[in-house]
């Protein structure tokens, strides 16, 4: 098995890092008070943490961190999570037409955060199975 | 951009490094791209674009012919 590239190492921080956040907040919310909680926060603060890393890391880097093979992976994960985004919408919209309504804007929010998060697993997922089939 | 196994398209990059004694960093840091890259170039899995290509053609000073050979019989065209 080939060493992990910078990309790749990141890629499975940030896999990890949003299981991590996404596993706790789905137990505790089960027996959570109805109310305001810090899981959208939490996943935004976690997502400019690891970007914020990104670039320090590639500013600092003497030697080259990002190439066109990464390039050409992350438009392989960007593929993917569109088609998500997409089903998403589409999904949405049949909701909307199908009721009438969404119930409320909270609602709408809710839905469309958790399907940026699935989309972005989708994502690194992806991403992570292109760099060791290119190993 | 990945290679499936039974690309057609051979390079002797490895060869051509093992000559020069030169590491696969070294390499990597010679034509701009990451070491991880210059393995899956070596191993087939990863055809690099023509920049690059000639990029490593100049580094080891050969004709991009000499890097990088088409075997058409494997291309199943």
């Amino acid at each position: 098995m080939a060493r992990l590239g910078f990309q790749e190492k990141m890629l499975w921080a940030q896999l990890v890092g949003i299981v991590v956040v996404v596993a706790f907040y789905a137990r505790f919310l089960v027996h959570a008070a109805p109310g305001h909680h810090y899981f959208h926060a939490l996943l935004l603060v976690l997502l400019f943490l690891f970007a914020s890393v990104r670039t320090f890391v590639r500013r600092r880097s003497k030697t080259v961190v990002e190439d066109e093979r990464d390039q050409a992976v992350a438009s392989i994960g960007a593929r993917w999570s569109n088609i998500i985004l997409w089903l998403g919408l589409i999904a949405i919209l049949v909701g909307y037409w199908d009721h009438g309504s969404m119930r409320s804007a909270s609602l709408l929010i809710g839905i469309l955060f958790h399907l940026l998060v699935l989309a972005g697993l989708v994502r690194i997922i992806r991403e992570l199975v292109a760099y060791r089939m290119t190993a | 951009m990945t290679r499936p196994v039974g690309s057609p398209i051979r390079n002797t990059i490895r060869e051509l490094r093992g000559v020069r004694s030169m590491t696969q960093q070294e390499l990597a840091d010679l034509i701009l791209v990451t070491r991880q890259t210059v393995n899956a170039i070596e191993g087939d899995k990863y055809s690099p674009s023509l920049e690059v290509a000639f990029r490593i053609a100049h580094v080891f000073g050969v004709p991009l012919e000499k890097v990088f050979q088409y075997d058409a019989k494997r291309s199943g065209k």
